[in-house]
């Protein structure tokens, strides 16, 4: 209860509680090898969690980026039986 | 937590909307054109999953509503589009100088042990990568404390991951296609 009440008062500077932590490390470890090979998960700091949590993030941007540019050069149609093209096409349109 | 083929079909419907309405120029335009088509219109089909329940989306969808306000509007229709595109967020300000001085005051009362200064350089540095994860993650700036920002980016992440899995897969049916 108290928790809520700080946070409303000086809410930028919440900190992020070790349950939180916890639950997050938990969820990430799907995603990021980096942690998921430690046994010992308490022992995972905070600060490289987060770290790592922003350059995954980064990572799926890149990936949208990178699939965008190939579906926009395979439906680029200078040659007009382009197979990749219709099947795009077929899919999305 | 990993995207559901419910939400891969959403967001294919969705990103499907969205390239119709492009559908008649798309052959006439340049490579780079053609790509933010693609790019926009997927961004748009990921936020609109969440139905303006998550500040991320909202911030997204404001964010392609400056580059193509029709589009968002085509895309969201029926989801109070109106409401999404316009809201205004309060930006958290933080009034450094105010925060510095009354730090220092407090460097000058306190006599730290050593032990303290290493808690202090914990925290500093969960800060800054707080800081770095508001970001990387659409609306961090007004994400008003800590605990909204790790669920909206648990929410994010799974977001993203439909997006790459489904953009990948017409990817790879293409190839695959012609391999044929």
């Amino acid at each position: 209860m108290s928790n809520r009440i700080r946070s409303r008062q000086s809410s930028s500077a919440t900190r992020i509680s070790d349950d939180q932590m916890i639950d997050l490390v938990g969820k990430l470890r799907q995603f990021l090898p980096e942690i998921r090979e430690r046994r010992r998960s308490d022992k995972v700091s905070a600060s490289k969690v987060l770290q790592e949590t922003c350059n995954y993030i980064r990572k799926l941007h890149r990936e949208v980026d990178n699939l965008s540019d190939c579906l926009s050069l395979l439906l680029d149609s200078v040659d007009e039986d382009s197979q990749e093209a219709a099947v795009i096409r077929n899919l999305l349109m | 937590m990993q995207p559901t083929s419910s939400m891969n079909e959403q967001f294919l419907k969705k990103w499907q909307m969205g390239l119709q309405i492009f559908r008649p120029s798309i052959d006439n335009t340049s490579v780079s054109e053609r790509k933010r088509a693609i790019k926009l219109s997927a961004d748009v089909a990921m936020a609109s999953l969440r139905k303006g329940t998550t500040c991320w989306s909202r911030a997204l969808i404001q964010k392609a509503a400056t580059e193509d306000s029709f589009l968002v509007r085509q895309m969201l229709a029926g989801i109070k589009e109106e409401t999404l595109i316009n809201r205004k967020l309060p930006k958290i300000v933080c009034h450094r100088k105010i925060v510095r001085r009354s730090k220092k005051i407090l460097m000058r009362r306190k006599s730290r042990s050593a032990m303290e200064e290493v808690t202090a350089k914990a925290k500093k540095l969960v800060k800054r990568k707080t800081k770095g994860l508001r970001n990387v993650v659409p609306g961090g700036e007004f994400m008003s404390n800590n605990v909204l920002l790790i669920q909206e980016t648990l929410d994010y992440i799974v977001s993203l991951q439909t997006q790459v899995n489904v953009m990948r897969s017409i990817v790879d049916a293409a190839e695959a296609g012609v391999e044929r």
